[in-house]
């Protein structure tokens, strides 16, 4: 999607288990659910 | 990677629900929420930096609930201006005005009065003045086209009703060769039709 906006240099650099220990942990999982760090240049 | 809207789904209350329980995490960071807060939770599951955490005034950690950590992806320049969206109390916001320094600024949207408040206040505590916070909405940012030098967002842009519109506002509020460090949740497997109808689950 960030591509198609207009984006170049699109890349997922990290990814997080951000809900291990909440209440949506069992959610989250079954949806494979993470946080993540994406890098992107306008062109 | 993000999820579509259902063409069914109640914005207007999806809206409200965010500001509500955001406003909560203002007033009550230790309450009870879905989601993890404060600088420990940063620091352990999204790894900051300790240290420099601990330099921020707590009124703007202890409210913390970002989902990633956009200061890992790329360093931001001194002199640049750097736009926060959804800056909440103001962790990432202050972190990026002190990378972008004494010649660079800082803008914060938050779309909850009592988040930017709190941003506002923890700017003053911690004596930086190249800090500003503005009410607003990712869907429709209060700045100039072509203005920033980088945008960074954390753990906000998955709450919008229409993602291609907040990241087309992205795209037109940086310069030619801005960068976006962009901190959210992805959904890898595909969610039902009840999941996504769901407002509860998309202020999660």
């Amino acid at each position: 999607m960030l591509a198609q906006v207009g984006f170049r240099d699109v890349e997922v650099r990290e990814k997080f288990d951000t809900f291990r220990g909440t209440s949506k942990e069992r959610i989250a999982r079954k949806y494979a659910v993470t946080g993540i760090n994406i890098f992107a240049r306008k062109s | 990677m993000a999820v579509a809207c259902p063409i069914d789904l109640d914005t207007r209350k999806l809206r409200d629900e965010i500001r509500s329980i955001y406003a909560r995490v203002a007033s009550d960071p230790a309450g009870e929420f879905h989601f993890h807060r404060g600088p420990d939770y940063a620091a352990e599951f999204l790894r900051y930096d300790r240290a420099a955490l601990a330099q921020l005034p707590a009124e703007s950690t202890a409210s913390f609930a970002g989902v990633a950590n956009p200061h890992r992806i790329a360093r931001i320049e001194e002199g640049a201006l750097v736009v926060d969206i959804g800056c909440g109390a103001g962790m990432d916001l202050l972190l990026a005005a002190k990378s972008a320094g004494p010649r660079g600024r800082a803008i914060g949207i938050d779309m909850t009065e009592s988040m930017a408040e709190k941003a506002r206040a923890s700017a003053r505590a911690a004596g930086l003045d190249n800090v500003e916070v503005r009410l607003g909405d990712a869907m429709s940012l209060p700045l100039e086209d072509s203005s920033a030098d980088v945008v960074i967002s954390n753990g906000v842009l998955n709450l919008t009703s229409d993602k291609s519109v907040a990241f087309g506002e992205v795209f037109r509020v940086l310069k030619p060769g801005g960068r976006f460090l962009y901190a959210d949740i992805v959904v890898a497997n595909e969610l039902s039709e009840s999941i996504r109808k769901d407002v509860d689950l998309w202020t999660g």
